[in-house]
């Protein structure tokens, strides 16, 4: 230990870290002695309402984060255009409910029912369809179409490629279906703003019906994908040909047709989580998926990026991070996208390879 | 005959996309009202129908010429039949889209709700004022006739080989005409220099006079995007490090110089020279702090950690936590403007002001680019490990990169602000960094030229073309991809510097010291 | 005796689990010609780029003409005199020779951004003169003629060439070369073995160099280092480490001494 630190190089970007890591810390603590000690301006169930939206955001970040680590496992670049197929799903998955909302299924009981409330897990479960294949589809073209002919090149020119991608996507939806914002049509039993009560600390807090389930579908994807990449055939050439194209490649491996793969269930997390965004907020439109993009991008970094389980740890914190820190942190409840900016900032400088992340050999820099 | 099908069939899918794409985006209206403005083809009420079948034309023809472009030559009955096969798979896709639309509009529903450009009156005019079936067989004929068309045209010229020799013997004689010794050494010559020196200054001096306000003000923002895209060449072209917030020095100059100068919220009323100091220095500081602690990050990291900060940046402004500062979301007013002899700035004079301050940023950019430092950052691009090891800090080197760039953001944002007379928040969205990214990139990066040429396709192109203003951003993004797949040094890549070989050492500085 | 230009002391570089360096001693005398050999993977690319900087060592020093140097970041180390090529040539592609050059004469120059931007004459002299000292090095090794050309479309010899000369350019003390003849030729490799004889001689230039060829290893090496799984298990002389057990052992397996051995005693039957 103490030979490592006579070895280190002691330049001046390290000094700095540790000068502007020692403040944050020092003032991470006061603030936090401040919160649990001092002020009382939040009570126990204002806290428990915050970890609530911080687990349910958290688990939307993380599905949207997978996507970003598995295309950075494979390819080695940043997917800037993720958010957009997270945000396309979005719409999809609004026009299913739309169209369900607007097919009559009358009953003797009920003339004026609807197919979205008379078959209302059916109807769900075909929009997730729905919002999931569009993105999928959107994941596909985008690779085929805007990535794989600058396979090889420099490593500047496909990030730039994506952030183009990500302009046109955001600029097509908002031409073909308006600024407006929209609001998603659940059906009757996930209505927005009903949930159970749970008492804490002498107040009722809110668990939304909507916030659990996008919270339970989305552990519920995460091990599915967990399982994906474990257990089958697919996933382990999809770690192999992260590991090595080549000799994936030279194992009988179409590294092609894998890659097409992996931007596909990218898109069916993406396209899940737009939906699940849309169900569980209401409101939406084309910038839907920029911010979540970013964040989840964070999340992925926060992680380690490359790293499956890092991504859903990384999601959940960040959103418990967003949700928490403002309030921990005594700050305006606006500055919370200037905190999860901040956390990633920090999170480069002081450990680049992320928490759970390993370091990038040279190959892969 | 399979890649004739093949070929005919994608292109066929592809412009079918495309077609129903542009009329989702209500593109097909404002594509004709441009064809119809630029051929004076007007008319006030009922749109004349000739240019939307002007713009369907062209669209057939480029499905042909697609559908048989790169196949060399080959028989007449493999070009018709492949322009057929693309002409009829595109032509019934765009059937089905105005069949589907018009008698969807026709019936009442309500599509609009979901796509605001399906407007009955568009839609009308789409129909050509009749049934939907009538207009979508037009279509159908339209795309078949001139696809096959476009084919046909695309045979013609491989067949005879006479456009191929005729591009040729253009490329030859270019390129001869470029080898001209006694051409290129005419502009060796310094007085010939001076002559084209004076003349553009002339031309700069007079042409503000000429223009009118309204251009000046357009190419006073080209001129502004200009030097921002120069002290992002100096980040992202000369030392290869993606700065996506470089917004955030553009917003701390614009903002230093009016908090100096405006009346609220401080009313410090600096001297306006001091003042652009000021905003240049304070942009440097900010590229500073930032660089120190990110510059060693890899490339795509450094990227969204740029972006975050310059999100960060944007949102602080606006905040209530620095309202106080700043005057938040509603910005500064009254910001100061230079003064000439008592007489405050013109649109003349600060065209003036501007084109001077472009040239000189230029003239530094180009001498940073050939000193030791300019080779220092080009070598941390071509390969950041070896141009350590050959003994650059790269470290300092990157962060210097960082401050010169920032120094170039700072002066453009106190002109903006100062000729604006106004800067708030929301002009320093992401999308400012990834316009003056764009000017890099298309223009060609690390290329002086480049840079101006990128800054007035983009900045001032779109300007002109009011019409296309909603889908200016959309054009961007393709562009982008395009410029990628295609072209991805540039419109006016960066011209290689020569060096000749110095004179031979004269001999007779030795034979002195030989005698003593 | 001659000074060390480089003593390594008991150098340790980990990867994880595998001891890619372990306990290496190596002392480089000056003006020699001095080699790293050993099967691959043997670690001797690893101690190359702790010598150069890209790795610290987790234990042992490294002294090069008497101070450490283990510590120091890439760029001081070039400084300090020691310059690098490598084994897969990494030339800055979009370059030219000279500007290439020009690069390698970095820690040689003085003049800052500001003076760039005003030409002071300082500027203008020493511009100059480093353009002038780049066509000298571009001629020295070969190159005459294409100095305009960019680095990637030069020939493989060529850039192989033009890697040294950049390397050259800092004017360094010791030179280390990552297999200066792969891919050539035998003529090649001979111009190449008598370039590297003429850098010692001529240059003063003390050589560093690993080398899969054992021909040219045998053939200018004044002191060879034989390397196996991260240790040290020879040095001495090219004759010494010919009829090393412990190397022929790593080299062909074990056994393979023996046999060697045996095949020896039956040459001298015969004969």
């Amino acid at each position: 230990m103490i030979k490592k630190l006579r070895n280190l190089k002691l330049t001046p970007g390290l000094i700095l870290r540790l000068v502007v890591g020692l403040v944050v810390l020092i003032y991470l603590g006061w603030r936090i002695y401040q919160t649990a000690f001092g002020e009382g301006t939040y009570g126990p169930d204002t806290w428990m309402r915050f970890l609530i939206a911080g687990l349910i955001v958290g688990g939307m970040y993380a599905l949207i984060a997978i996507g970003y680590t598995l295309v950075y496992g494979t390819l080695f670049m940043i997917n800037f255009a993720h958010g957009e197929v997270m945000m396309l799903g979005t719409y999809a998955g609004y026009f299913a409910l739309e169209a369900f909302a607007s097919l009559p299924a009358p009953t003797a009981a009920d003339p004026n029912l609807n197919f979205l409330n008379a078959q209302p897990v059916i109807a769900l479960i075909l929009t997730f369809v729905a919002g999931a294949g569009v993105s999928a589809l959107m994941g596909y073209l985008l690779e085929k179409i805007a990535y794989r002919p600058l396979r090889g090149a420099p490593r500047l020119v496909p990030l730039i490629s994506a952030i183009g991608t990500s302009i046109f996507l955001q600029n097509a939806a908002q031409l073909l279906f308006g600024p407006q914002r929209r609001q998603y049509q659940n059906p009757d039993f996930l209505w927005r703003g009903t949930g159970w009560m749970i008492p804490v600390g002498g107040k009722d807090v809110m668990l939304t019906y909507t916030g659990l389930f996008s919270f339970v579908l989305s552990i519920l994807l995460m091990v599915g994908l967990f399982i994906l990449v474990r257990r089958t055939k697919l996933g382990k050439s999809m770690r192999a040909v992260a590991e090595n194209k080549q000799a994936a490649a030279l194992m009988g491996i179409d590294v092609d047709s894998v890659i097409s793969k992996t931007f596909i269930i990218s898109g069916i997390l993406a396209g899940s989580a737009g939906v699940m965004w849309g169900i569980h907020n209401g409101l939406f439109n084309h910038y839907v998926g920029f911010i979540p993009g970013i964040k989840a991008f964070t999340a992925a970094v926060l992680g380690g990026i490359g790293n499956i389980p890092g991504a859903m740890l990384g999601g959940m914190l960040l959103g418990l991070l967003e949700s928490l820190g403002p309030a921990l942190l005594g700050l305006d409840f606006q500055l919370k996208d200037v905190i999860a900016f901040t956390i990633l900032i920090l999170v480069l400088i002081f450990r680049p390879s992320g928490l759970l992340g390993e370091a990038l050999s040279e190959e892969k820099v | 005959m399979k890649t004739s099908l093949k070929k005919g069939l994608s292109s066929g899918v592809i412009f079918g996309i495309v077609f129903i794409f542009l009329l989702l985006i209500g593109f097909i209206n404002v594509g004709s009202t441009m064809i119809g403005d630029l051929l004076g083809n007007t008319a006030s009420g009922r749109l004349p129908v000739n240019n939307l079948l002007t713009f369907l034309a062209v669209l057939g023809v480029l499905t042909g010429i697609t559908a048989r472009n790169g196949l060399g030559e080959s028989q007449w009955w493999q070009a018709l039949l492949g322009g057929l096969v693309a002409g009829l798979v595109s032509g019934v896709l765009a059937w089905l889209a105005i069949w589907l639309t018009g008698t969807l509009s026709l019936q009442g529903s309500e599509i609009q709700t979901y796509l605001p450009n399906m407007d009955p009156a568009d839609l009308n005019y789409l129909r050509f004022y009749s049934t939907p079936l009538a207009a979508a067989n037009t279509y159908l004929l339209y795309f078949v006739g001139f696809s096959v068309a476009g084919a046909a045209l695309v045979w013609l010229l491989s067949i005879k080989g006479w456009f191929v020799k005729c591009w040729q013997a253009c490329r030859n004689g270019v390129s001869n005409w470029k080898g001209t010794k006694d051409l290129s050494d005419v502009f060796k010559n310094r007085w010939v220099m001076l002559v084209i020196f004076l003349a553009v200054a002339v031309a700069l001096y007079f042409l503000p006079l000429a223009w009118g306000s309204y251009w000046n003000y357009i190419m006073g923002t080209v001129a502004i995007y200009v030097i921002l895209g120069l002290g992002l060449n100096i980040i992202v072209g000369y030392s290869g490090q993606l700065v996506l917030g470089f917004g955030a020095f553009f917003a701390t100059g614009a903002y230093t110089f009016a908090l100096l100068t405006a009346p609220t919220p401080h009313g410090i009323g600096l001297n306006l020279w001091l003042a652009v100091g000021g905003s240049v220095l304070v942009s440097t500081l900010t590229g500073l702090l930032l660089g120190l602690p990110i510059l060693n990050l890899r490339g795509d990291y450094l990227a969204i950690v740029t972006l975050g900060f310059g999100e960060i940046i944007r949102i602080l402004i606006k905040s209530d936590l620095l309202t106080a500062v700043t005057n938040g979301p509603k910005g500064v007013t009254n910001v100061g403007q230079p003064t000439w002899f008592g007489e405050t700035f013109n649109d003349v004079n600060y065209m003036h002001l501007l084109m001077l301050l472009v040239l000189v940023a230029l003239f530094i950019a180009k001498r940073l680019k050939d000193s030791r430092t300019g080779r220092a950052w080009v070598a941390i691009r071509e390969d950041q490990t070896v141009a350590q090891a050959t003994g650059i800090n790269t470290y300092r080197s990157k962060i210097l990169a960082l401050m010169l760039g920032a120094a170039f953001a700072g002066l453009a944002g106190a002109l903006f602000a100062s000729r604006n007379q106004f800067t708030g928040p929301e002009d320093f969205t992401l999308m400012v960094s990834i316009n003056v990214l764009c000017i890099v990139i298309v223009g060609g990066m690390g290329s002086l030229p480049g840079i101006v040429l990128g800054a007035f396709v983009l900045k001032g192109l779109p300007e002109l073309l009011r019409e296309l203003e909603d889908y200016r951003l959309l054009v961007f993004g393709a562009l982008l991809v395009v410029m990628m797949i295609v072209r991805p040094e540039g419109l006016w890549p960066a011209p290689r510097v020569k060096f000749d070989k110095p004179a031979e050492e004269p001999m007779q500085d030795l034979a002195p010291e030989v005698k003593q | 005796m001659t000074r060390a230009v480089i003593e390594a002391k008991h150098v340790t570089k980990r990867f994880g689990g595998l001891m890619a360096v372990d306990n290496v001693d190596l002392v480089v005398p000056e003006h020699t010609i001095s080699s790293i050999i050993g099967p691959n993977g043997a670690g001797k690319t690893t101690l190359f780029n702790c010598v150069s900087g890209f790795y610290v060592p987790e234990e042992g020093e490294i002294l090069f003409l008497g101070e450490p140097i283990n510590s120091l970041p890439t760029h001081k180390i070039c400084q300090r005199g020691i310059s690098r090529t490598y084994q897969n040539i990494r030339l800055f592609g979009e370059m030219t020779a000279v500007e290439n050059i020009l690069v390698g004469e970095h820690t040689r120059l003085k003049t800052n951004w500001f003076e760039a931007i005003v030409h002071n004459p300082r500027y203008r002299t020493e511009e100059q003169e480093s353009v002038e000292r780049a066509f000298e090095l571009l001629d020295y090794v070969g190159l005459c003629g294409l100095e305009n050309t960019p680095a990637r479309n030069l020939p493989y010899g060529a850039q192989r060439r033009l890697e040294i000369a950049r390397a050259l350019a800092s004017q360094p003390a010791l030179l280390l070369l990552d297999e200066p003849t792969a891919g050539m030729n035998p003529q090649e490799t001979d111009e190449m073995v008598a370039f590297i004889r003429d850098l010692r001689d001529t240059r003063k230039i003390t050589i560093l160099l690993i080398e899969h060829d054992m021909r040219v290893v045998m053939d200018i090496s004044d002191q060879i280092t034989v390397l196996d799984y991260g240790l040290k298990i020879a040095e001495g002389r090219p004759a010494e480490i010919q009829s090393n057990q412990r190397v022929i052992e790593a080299y062909l397996g074990p056994g393979a001494a023996a046999l060697s051995e045996k095949f020896k005693k039956k040459k001298a039957h015969y004969a």
